[in-house]
């Protein structure tokens, strides 16, 4: 043997060959141990229904791989603890990989091939990566220790809100203990591993091919200085390594069998769920498949596997617990709960051999792992959630598949019943005659064209908001006066079109939605146009997203890219630069579901605003509340609401002087915000189209703007 | 057992509206047509009582109309009703409460339910009349306005509690079989979403004529009603006018207007 081939890896040297086969017993037994773990979650996942993923499996695996990697999901809205993440998982990366390979060629390449690798300066090289890692990871251990400890996130409180205190499951004290386990058996291992290494090297101290090469393990280095300074000799320094190989080995094997039973399985199910990710999960809903005789989710084995997959990959971040705009006003919901409740479910009900009774898999109600009824009508379907989980969760589906269930059952707010047989009898959610759609035209001093009757350039989807409440009527004719004005050639459906069905759809009434869809589909048929344009964001993602799949692909933009491009081409001119101090709120459909940022951004610099920004903004910005068919369902009094929330946010900034909208719904609940919060008179709440109409000469008499 | 509950195809007006040539009616094109809001109710109580007992009743909607009832009918299918069916014959056309309620009992009589269900009154001509009509016919117990109903399916009667005026509640035992017209927050009506609506379409609606009830053109349709529609209209709007000035000037205006009215220039 070479003295280069003597610098190695010291394994099982000087161990009885007894001790060697125990460890190989109990290695095995770990390992099957985890495969029937694995097992045991296989086999729940396979309970679920069938899921159709998206796009080819490649590009899954590149995209899923590239986020582990560089952790940009991890890190998002909590860089520190992102950080201290990626220490833990390349420093226990890069261990498991260390050890794995020695386990390959100690146990496969070498005996059956004669391969062998781990020597010289491959080995003295890896053992140097080896040893940060080790520091990586324990830093980053630390860290965490030091979070949950003493900086107590309000994230990381496990109080739901959708319980009260003294319910079984309220606080979830078990979680805690999960937590910390987790990281003090990380620490012990990669203590120990330190502690080890420098009781081999005060052992082996009389080797030179052991002791010469030390500071390539620089920390082992510096604990074997420090033992030998405490008087250990090689002789302490062997039984000490004896003790410590043991301990050390048992609890990795221990940790690796316990991967698939505790929350250590997020390493595998996090990967899977990125993998299975539906970039457009929230934005464009799966119809009810034709195979299934009740619509949504009524027992657990109705979720897709996907789903199921979704459950476990959930790492209690609290990130959409954070973000929840119905969690933030105290709402019975937290996105995060939703999950985990449904985890605890599938857990106590799938994981056994045999699957339970189908009474026993019913997920609605208030017993444990169950979801109530107030906690699904609380969400606003606003994607927050489904935007900042770093483990791809996609709430927003499995909250629409478990309202589908309280659809079909009737189980919801009379007057959401009532808005839902309002729209299905009138096509539109105010209950108007449908030849009224077209009505805000006849104020206008020039006629609009009927898109079904002569070809137009741009067909205005104008949305029931838009359409028929008396406030947002009048920013309808100032956008209509801004067209003609810009010379575009544009027309309407009039009573053609009917609720575009966005939050009809998002409400669970599949149904109904497939009736608005299909109608709408056939009356833009019916028209020739080159595109279609919308101030409606809610009009906007369902008919940009959704209606391909109801055979309707339209090019579609929302009304502030068209402004834009009608400033850019010099067919409309600021003229009185409006030089107010503004903060802008990014519609949820505009921004979070379509990354329309830009756009508004922008029309506000052209008109000479000073835009100030809120401290959530673009896709962390806050749902006004309207969303996933709230605006329909009374909030319950007393409580603060989601649109006074976001206005008491505005209101803290200096000198505001305009709250700059560019959506509907927006403007009727932040108008109705800025005066139940007692800030009227402060600032004003304005539609984008309206501060264009202000910074533009008034030449026509335009009977629109009021 | 079985319960008949008797609904109606209501018509709504839009908001802009013309009447028919002959000026005894709305023009159809100007009519949005549901199911009455009351028979929403009595629909619902029907399947709250087949809910409680595990489902051992038959529920069966009827409605007198031609086929554009059906889609009233088929909104009854969809929220609970087993069966539908649907009386109609030319001759029926015209009918009123009274003509209405004759038919119902003939089709009470060869449905021979325990109970039958009416709404207090339909929204679009609020007679209020053909469920205690229908029972007239039958000659059997009624009581109108329930807004409480206890029974159990097989019991020989049932109790009831009634609106009156002043808030006073009328409870009452009635025997069956009986006729009761259902008031407006006695439950709450389900929703009926559009997929059980899409499904209820596949289900069959009965239909019945003269024949199959035994009735002869002339006790229907306008010759076996006791009124008939003169005409349709509009009223003159009253005039309206609020004075304003001193307690003087204010007494001289008025003064004045009862001059004018009075003729007494
Ligand atoms: S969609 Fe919005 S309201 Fe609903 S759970 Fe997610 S964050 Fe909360
Ligand atoms: S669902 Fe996602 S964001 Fe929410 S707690 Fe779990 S991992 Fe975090």
């Amino acid at each position: 043997m070479s003295r280069s081939e003597a610098v190695t890896r010291i394994l099982f040297e000087a161990f009885p060959a007894a001790e060697v086969r125990l460890f190989y017993v109990l290695g095995l037994a770990a390992c099957a141990a985890f495969a029937y773990g694995v097992y045991v979650q296989v086999r729940k996942y396979r309970r679920g229904a069938p899921a159709a993923l998206a796009g080819g499996m490649w590009p899954r695996l590149g995209w899923m791989i590239a986020r582990v990697l560089d952790h940009r999901t991890v890190e998002r809205r909590d860089p520190a603890a992102g950080g201290a993440h990626r220490l833990i998982f390349y420093g226990f990366t890069l261990l498991f990989i260390g050890t794995a390979t020695i386990t390959l060629q100690y146990d496969i390449l070498e005996p059956l091939f004669g391969v062998r690798f781990w020597y010289g300066r491959f080995y003295l090289v890896f053992s140097l990566v080896l040893d940060l890692a080790g520091v990586a990871l324990i830093a980053g251990l630390l860290y965490m220790m030091v979070r949950r400890g003493w900086l107590k996130p309000p994230k990381l409180d496990y109080a739901r809100p959708d319980r009260s205190p003294g319910d079984p499951d309220f606080d979830r004290p078990q979680y805690r203990r999960e937590d910390w386990a987790f990281l003090w058996l990380l620490l012990i291992i990669g203590a120990t591993g330190y502690v080890l290494e420098a009781a081999r090297l005060v052992w082996l101290q009389g080797r030179a091919d052991v002791w010469d090469t030390r500071w390539w393990s620089p920390v082992g280095a510096l604990l074997a200085a420090a033992l030998r300074g405490v008087g250990l000799g090689p002789a302490g320094g062997g039984a000490l390594r004896h003790g410590l190989w043991w301990f050390h080995g048992l609890i990795a094997l221990g940790f690796i069998a316990l991967i698939p039973y505790t929350k250590v399985k997020h390493v595998f199910t996090a990967m899977g769920s990125l993998m299975v990710r539906d970039p457009l999960a929230a934005q464009r809903l799966a119809p009810i498949p034709e195979s299934q005789a009740a619509p949504g989710v009524a027992a657990i084995t109705d979720f897709t596997w996907k789903q199921l997959l979704n459950l476990d990959a959930c790492t209690r971040c609290g990130r959409c617990h954070e973000a929840c705009p119905a969690r933030a006003v105290g709402a019975p919901l937290s996105p995060r709960d939703v999950i985990l409740s449904l985890r605890e479910f599938a857990h106590a009900t799938l994981e056994s051999g045999t699957l339970p009774a189908a009474a026993e898999l019913n997920v609605h109600g208030k017993s444990p792992g169950q979801v109530a009824q107030e906690t699904l009508w609380s969400c606003r379907t606003c994607m927050a959630c489904v935007e900042i989980c770093p483990v791809a969760v996609e709430h927003v589906p499995i909250i629409v598949q478990l309202r589908r269930k309280l659809v079909e059952d009737g189980a919801m707010d009379p007057l959401l019943a009532k808005t839902l047989a309002t729209i299905h009898k009138t096509g539109n959610s105010f209950g108007e005659s449908r030849r009224r759609r077209g009505a805000w035209t006849k104020a206008l001093p020039f006629p609009v064209k009927d898109a079904r009757r002569e070809p137009v350039d741009v067909l205005w989807f104008v949305g029931d908001y838009a359409s028929f409440d008396p406030r947002n009527q009048k920013v309808t004719q100032t956008f209509a006066a801004l067209l003609a004005e810009a010379g575009v050639d544009f027309g309407i459906l009039y009573d053609g079109e009917s609720n575009a069905g966005n939050d009809v759809r998002r409400v669970g009434e599949e149904g109904l939605y497939e009736v608005l869809a299909d109608a709408n589909v056939a009356a833009l048929g019916s028209a020739t146009f080159n595109r279609v344009v919308t101030t409606d964001p809610h009009s906007y993602n369902t008919i940009r997203n959704e209606y391909p799949d109801f055979g309707g692909r339209y090019p579609i933009e929302h009304y502030t890219t068209l402004l834009e491009r009608l400033f850019a081409a010099g067919r409309l001119k600021v003229t009185q630069p409006l030089r107010y101090r503004v903060t802008f709120h990014d519609p949820c459909h505009l921004g979070r579901f379509n990354q329309g940022y830009e756009a508004p951004r922008q029309l506000l610099a052209l008109l000479g605003c000073e835009l100030v920004e809120m401290g959530r903004c673009r896709s962390n910005s806050f749902c006004c509340g309207a969303g996933g068919g709230r605006i329909w369902i009374p909030d319950p009094a007393g409580g603060e609401k989601p649109a006074q929330n976001r206005i008491k946010e505005a209101a803290a900034i200096p000198g505001l002087q305009v709250y700059a909208v560019s959506c509907p719904k927006d403007l009727t609940m932040f108008e109705d915000a800025l005066k139940t919060t007692g800030n009227e008179g402060k600032f004003v709440v304005r539609e984008i189209i309206e501060l264009v109409r202000e910074a533009l000469p008034l030449a026509a008499p335009a009977g629109a703007h009021a | 057992m079985k319960i008949l509950v008797a609904v109606k195809q209501v018509a709504a007006l839009e908001e802009d509206f013309e009447f028919r040539a002959d000026g005894r009616d709305v023009d159809g094109d100007f009519l949005v047509m549901d199911l009455n809001e009351w028979d929403d109710y009595s629909l619902e109580e029907a399947v709250k009582i087949k809910e409680a007992c595990g489902g051992a009743v038959e529920i069966v909607a009827v409605s007198v109309g031609p086929p554009t009832v059906d889609e009233a009918l088929r909104k009854c299918l969809a929220k609970g009703a087993d069966r539908a069916v649907r009386i109609w014959d030319e001759a029926m056309r015209g009918s009123d409460s009274i003509a209405v309620a004759r038919i119902l009992a003939a089709a009470a009589r060869a449905e021979a339910p325990d109970l039958l269900f009416a709404g207090v009154q339909s929204s679009d001509q609020a007679v209020a009349a053909t469920g205690i009509a229908t029972a007239g016919f039958l000659g059997w117990p009624h009581a109108a306005v329930v807004s409480q109903f206890t029974y159990t399916p097989g019991a020989a009667t049932a109790v009831l509690r009634r609106e009156l005026e002043g808030g006073l509640l009328h409870e009452l035992e009635i025997r069956t079989p009986a006729v009761l017209t259902i008031q407006l927050g006695i439950n709450t009506p389900r929703y009926a979403s559009l997929r059980s609506i899409k499904q209820a379409a596949a289900k069959p609606i009965e239909l019945r004529t003269l024949a199959d009830l035994s009735l002869n053109a002339a006790e229907v349709g306008e010759a076996g009603s006791s009124a008939r529609v003169r005409r349709m209209y509009v009223p003159d709007k009253g005039r309206a006018e609020l004075i304003e000035g001193s307690a003087a000037e204010q007494a001289k205006r008025l003064a004045a207007i009862i001059r004018e009215s009075t003729g007494a220039a």
